[in-house]
């Protein structure tokens, strides 16, 4: 099949049963639903079963997406949505892990301290500063999560995040000014 | 007012020429916005290559396993509800056999009952609305019980 094709003809070949069209957005699709999924949820196989739910959930609903939009951004609010439900069923067993670990006060002490500033220019310096911003990602909220995630990764508009996200710019912007606030944080900055 | 909610719609280019104008004439008088503006790129350059990469997959197996979801055969499907219909099994059991054991007990709970208004009964015989208790059946009674004096 032409590889020309846009992602909107060929969600609205899916809604008409067209395997192949299906196929086709599957493979172009695969990566990026899967690496977002894993950045969500720091998980392989949640990441490989709710990708492949998201594109279920598109073979089955095709027949809804009006191309108002799109495809991506359609696309991107189902997986985003799984990974936020996925989380949010599993918020109750990450609080009793956390506070676990919390009662470990001497743990609990390093993880709040403030990370020195590192020089950019330093190697070993610039793999912790990834090391550092990375898990500063995923101690955010799920939503400045994957706005910011939206945003860096899959260089999603504003516009679009809000769609994805279903709320409103200037609730995307808060988002992300928070998420990058809790970063410049992290390492050592603002 | 500071602008720090646009910083990062400001770095992308993504503000609409009037408000990036406003932006940047407050960034010219404001050094905490500045500073904010500069570490904010320092943080989205670093994260820009992506995340370190996430496990390998096989996409191979990956598509295979989705074309069995579509049609109707998810991996595993079977044992994924298998503890929720376990519980609902178990609850229903559970269920059938206490109505079961309750239908002997309204028997057992007479026998309860007879035994304690019994033991209560010279304690009635004191209160004289209880001596005329078939007056209770009676509903115009009920409606003219502000009338019947003490005696």
């Amino acid at each position: 099949m032409n590889q020309e094709i846009s992602d909107e003809m060929l969600c609205r070949r899916v809604a008409e049963r067209d395997e192949a069209a299906f196929d086709l957005l599957v493979a172009r699709y695969q990566g990026r639903a899967y690496r977002l999924a894993w950045s969500m949820l720091r998980d392989a196989e949640d990441a490989r079963d709710l990708s492949q739910e998201a594109f279920l959930r598109v073979y089955r609903t095709a027949g809804s997406f009006r191309g108002d939009a799109r495809f991506s951004t359609w696309f991107y609010r189902v997986l985003v949505n799984l990974c936020l439900d996925h989380r949010r069923r599993g918020w109750w067993r990450r609080q009793m892990v956390r506070d676990a670990i919390g009662d470990d006060p001497e743990r609990g002490v390093l993880e709040r301290q403030a990370a020195p500033v590192v020089d950019p220019t330093d190697t070993l310096s610039q793999e912790r500063l990834m090391t550092q911003l990375w898990g500063a990602v995923d101690r955010l909220s799920p939503q400045q999560r994957a706005a910011l995630l939206l945003h860096v990764q899959e260089e999603q508009s504003t516009s679009e995040i809000a769609a994805v996200l279903q709320c409103s710019e200037a609730t995307v912007r808060v988002h992300l000014h928070r998420a990058v606030s809790a970063l410049r944080k992290t390492i050592g900055q603002g | 007012m500071h602008v720090d909610e646009d910083v990062v719609a400001y770095l992308s280019g993504a503000l609409a020429p009037a408000e990036r104008a406003r932006v940047a004439a407050h960034l010219d008088g404001c050094d905490a916005c500045r500073r904010a503006v500069e570490e904010s790129r320092v943080v989205l350059a670093a994260l820009a290559p992506g995340r370190p990469a996430a496990p390998p997959v096989d996409w191979g197996r990956y598509q295979a396993e989705l074309r069995a979801k579509v049609a109707g055969r998810p991996r595993g499907w079977w044992t994924r509800p298998w503890p929720a219909l376990a519980a609902a099994a178990l609850a229903t059991v559970v269920l059938l056999l206490t109505l079961q054991t309750s239908d002997r007990r309204p028997t057992d709970l007479a026998t309860l009952d007879e035994t304690v208004l019994g033991a209560r009964l010279p304690l009635l015989q004191q209160y004289r609305v209880v001596e005329r208790l078939d007056l209770l059946e009676d509903l115009d009674v009920i409606g003219q019980l502000d009338r019947i004096g003490t005696r």
